[in-house]
């Protein structure tokens, strides 16, 4: 069942991925910008239950580690995502009242962008990356932060939609 | 842990992270499959990617514009522009210079033979996937260009036009593993049957097997009847070494061909050969020996004090 839904899934990640590398990425955007497929993975998985939140981690997250901005190594985003979908689900599954808040989904979504960030810059320097500037990385943080609470709102009702369309059918069929 | 802490769920997540770990190792090792994953998915996302550069590519600054209001933006494209019509003026007139070098290397050549020649500059190269070595030229039929005629550049041999249309044709490189010219010896006048290798490098082997031959040997074309496909006296190449086996019944060599096939860019086709046979004339003159300035220096003694 896991594997059919995470299957179902796949191809919408690869087309928000392509729309990531191939859209997003033209726009050159204030503080470093978004990545549109990091909040829209977040999102999916905050609805997800936790075991479907590590499957789409891990989707997403080697996705990511094909892209070509991406220069550490093949699976650090992959094991990244895979906490952070696995956390993000974990923390609110169960709690309808919680899931069914958008603003609670938009303040989680929007704490997990930085941390993930933050937990890929602390692996990536433990696997012998580079800084840089320290004041830079705090700026770049913040503004995904602030780019991510403004775009989660309007990512919400299509990402809602689409995964109760798709999982409720699968779990009633 | 809640709904999701059970066996099941603790085992998947331990599955997808000792797999993540095992990817990051395999990277960090080195491993080719790894790259080439990234490879594969960049060459499958660059059409994507061009695709919408051509389309966003105009609007893609205008976040950046609002706070710079367009200030900087025109400055930097327009010497973007300047700087890429630089580069191409520098680029053409390189390309421009080679090509000169080439056609007055090959109208030498030509003339030392009084060859009748329609120049032509290489338009394509064949496909390396279907195993021949051709190349299409920009003269054909209605530039007097016909089936079955020499090929030649500044240095020698290039091939022989298989196919002629009217604006272009195709040439069979003397390295296309299916081609075969008679040749013969410079100076001994040995002849034999030379065939390309797919390499810059031929192989002769000759009709007599009581000649010998000695590395260094020239390699001229021997001509064909009427002067196709090969009109006499073309320089080939040059043996390097010689095959000596004692059960052989014919030697065979190893020829370096003289035309430089991945640098070609201007060729001529031989479209009238000379009344008579050039024979050796086109043999490449050996390279001059560079003088060595030598300095005499003249020391006479001084006058010794003789008490």
């Amino acid at each position: 069942m896991f594997a059919r839904r995470f299957l179902i899934s796949f191809p919408i990640f690869v087309t928000m991925f392509v729309v990531q590398e191939a859209i997003v990425s033209q726009f050159k955007i204030f503080g470093g910008g978004f990545s549109l497929f990091l909040v829209f993975a977040l999102l999916w998985a905050a609805l997800s239950s936790p075991e479907l939140g590590a499957l789409t981690g891990f989707g997403a997250g080697l996705l990511m580690d094909l892209s070509q901005t991406t220069s550490s190594p093949m699976g650090q985003w992959t094991l990244i995502m895979i906490l952070a979908g696995f956390s993000i689900s974990y923390l609110g599954y169960g709690d309808d009242n919680f899931r069914g808040n958008p603003i609670s989904l938009v303040i989680i979504v929007a704490l997990a962008v930085p941390i993930t960030r933050f937990v890929y810059l602390v692996i990536g320097l433990m696997l012998g990356g580079e800084l840089g500037s320290v004041l830079q990385v705090l700026i770049s943080l913040l503004t995904s932060t602030l780019w991510t609470v403004a775009i989660v709102p309007l990512l919400m009702p299509i990402v809602t939609r689409i995964h109760a369309a798709l999982f409720e059918e699968a779990s009633r069929g | 842990m809640r709904n999701g802490g059970d066996n099941r769920g603790r085992l998947l997540l331990i599955s997808l992270i000792v797999t993540s770990l095992f990817l990051i190792t395999l990277d960090l090792r080195g491993v080719s499959v790894i790259n080439g994953l990234r490879n594969g998915s960049q060459s499958a996302l660059s059409p994507f990617q061009s695709a919408a550069a051509t389309v966003f590519r105009p609007v893609g600054n205008f976040f950046t514009d609002i706070t710079r209001l367009g200030r900087t933006r025109g400055e930097i494209e327009r010497l973007k522009a300047e700087n890429e019509k630089l580069r191409n003026s520098l680029i053409n007139r390189k390309n421009a210079d080679s090509e000169l070098e080439q056609l007055k290397s090959v109208l030498d050549l030509a003339g030392t033979a009084k060859y009748k020649v329609v120049n032509s500059k290489v338009i394509s190269l064949g496909s390396a996937s279907s195993f021949t070595q051709t190349i299409s030229i920009d003269a054909g039929t209605n530039q007097g260009v016909r089936q079955n005629m020499t090929v030649i550049s500044g240095l020698g041999l290039v091939g022989v036009v298989k196919i002629s249309y009217p604006n272009h044709a195709l040439v069979q490189l003397t390295t296309d593993p299916a081609f075969r010219v008679g040749a013969r010896v410079a100076g001994s006048q040995q002849i034999g049957i030379l065939s390309g290798q797919g390499t810059n490098k031929a192989v002769l082997q000759l009709l007599d097997n009581q000649t010998t031959l000695k590395v260094g040997d020239v390699i001229l074309a021997r001509g064909s009847q009427n002067n196709r496909p090969f009109v006499p006296g073309v320089p080939i190449g040059e043996v390097t070494s010689v095959d000596n086996a004692a059960g052989s019944v014919t030697q065979t060599a190893d020829v370096k061909l003289y035309a430089n096939f991945s640098t070609l860019s201007v060729v001529a086709v031989v479209v009238g050969a000379p009344e008579s046979d050039p024979r050796d004339a086109l043999v490449p003159k050996a390279p001059l020996p560079t003088p060595v300035p030598t300095v005499t220096i003249y020391a006479t003694p001084s006058e010794s004090r003789t008490p």
